[in-house]
């Protein structure tokens, strides 16, 4: 996962309509923080730089350099855990 | 029943739909009960929509339709199409065998997200020969098929005697299919496996064996396929938080629409299901005596009330300290603190029977 790469829930995964829980086959992940907000803009058509770009706008103020690293972090480790897959 | 401290009880996590026990399988460690249920009693269409609306208002998460097969059933699609109008998570656990394309195309359609598939061994004869159908092909067949559609696979590996020594071959095989996740669960001994147990119950050996294999390949295939694996009863020092504690998690309704807190719990006595032909299905969860039995910490040993590890395990596992003790308080016979903990011992040192039972 990089700047560039475009990511994508994984197959049977999916955000929970009203509570902060991503569904995914057998369990659900906890969504803590600003976590819903980025995996919602994850759609297999935005890149990482879109989303942070999108999340820049939301976020007023917010540190761009910061906002990067916490995204690109957390795509990471969902992609490690299997429930979100890179795309170029 | 919390005579001690007495918590609210949160919403259950998971709904088991015990579509039928129709299956074409007769596989040897069936979990599934001794005394099966007939077609004709089965729950119709309309109930089992009505329970899938009270389950999403209830709070359920994830529904898994189960059986025997739920293929057998004729309303599946419509079925699948309900729950997720409810709001649940639908997850399919099928033998595959009869699952055409276009079916399976009808399923995900109608919001089918999750299906797992079983594999009894690598070797064709000897999964056929577990299985006691010819199905492995079918199986095999079916994985290129199921990976055209968006839609998560997991492909269970369910391991025991009679194929621990040869899971390295196992595991490679489930790798090539590329499923997003990967179960390798020992076979649990209730229900129709009960009766297999001496045949299925593997070595300390081949147990300390595949620790180190199912280990090995969690590390290799990080990132990849998500590995989880059961581990195998009668061989722990501690028991299992079983179905995550006695009402706590899930709720199982059986093809008649009996409310069980678990696939085992008919074994034991004096317990009566209430019926959700009868009654609402949060009713059932608060209320049920048979959802209340084994709730907070009332009816444990003196030994379990006093363990700091009655949070975590919740005393462990009622109907296996039935099964191995006759006494469904007994402290679950996996712990290192039962009076009866020599009784694994003794099983595992036991000569392994050959002959194998099929379920009819």
């Amino acid at each position: 996962m990089d700047m560039n790469s475009i990511p994508a829930l994984a197959p049977g995964c999916r955000l929970h309509p009203t509570q902060d829980v991503l569904l995914v086959p057998e369990g659900t992940l906890q969504l803590g923080g600003p976590t819903r907000d980025v995996l919602a803009r994850v759609d297999g058509a935005h890149s990482v730089t879109a989303i942070v770009d999108q999340l820049l706008l939301e976020y007023e103020g917010a540190d761009a350099t910061e906002v990067r690293t916490d995204v690109l972090e957390l795509l990471a480790g969902l992609e490690q855990r299997g429930v979100v897959r890179a795309q170029r | 029943m919390n005579a001690t401290g007495s918590t609210p009880i949160t919403s259950p996590f998971s709904l088991i739909a015990e579509l039928t026990h129709r299956c074409p399988l007769h596989c040897l460690y069936c979990s599934n009960p001794l005394a099966l249920q007939g077609a004709e009693n089965e729950l119709s269409t309309a109930d089992w929509k009505r329970v899938f609306a009270q389950a999403g208002r209830l709070g359920v998460l994830h529904l898994h339709l189960t059986g025997g097969e739920p293929l057998v059933r004729g309303d599946l699609v419509e079925l699948v199409s309900a729950a997720r109008d409810s709001g649940l998570y639908v997850n399919m656990i099928t033998s595959g065998v009869g699952l055409k394309e276009d079916r399976l195309s009808a399923l995900v359609d109608a919001g089918l997200e999750h299906l797992q598939l079983s594999f009894q061994d690598q070797d064709e004869a000897a999964a056929n020969h577990v299985a006691g159908a010819r199905a492995h092909a079918l199986k095999l067949a079916l994985v290129p098929i199921i990976r055209k559609f968006p839609l998560a696979l997991t492909v269970n590996l369910v391991v025991h005697r009679m194929n621990l020594d040869r899971l390295p071959e196992f595991i490679a095989m489930a790798e090539e299919m590329g499923p997003d996740r990967l179960e390798i669960a020992h076979v649990q001994y209730y229900g129709w496996a009960l009766k297999n147990r001496s045949l299925l119950m593997p070595s300390e050996e081949q147990v300390h064996r595949s620790i180190a294999v199912v280990e090995a390949a969690k590390q290799r295939l990080k990132g990849r396929i998500h590995l989880e694996s059961v581990v195998p009863d009668y061989f722990g020092s501690f028991p299992k938080a079983c179905v995550g504690g006695w009402g706590r998690q899930t709720i199982l309704i059986d093809p008649i629409g009996q409310a069980l807190p678990c696939h085992a719990a008919a074994v034991i006595p004096n317990l009566v299901f209430d019926n959700v032909r009868r009654q609402d299905l949060a009713w059932i969860w608060q209320e049920s005596p048979a959802f209340q039995r084994f709730r907070g910490d009332a009816w444990m040993s003196a030994t379990c009330l006093a363990c700091p590890r009655k949070e975590h395990d919740f005393g462990g596992c009622r109907c296996q300290a039935f099964l191995l003790t006759g006494d469904a308080e007994a402290i679950d016979p996996v712990c290192t603190y039962s009076p009866h903990h020599s009784l694994l011992q003794t099983l595992r040192g036991q000569t392994p029977e050959l002959l194998p039972i099929w379920r009819g």
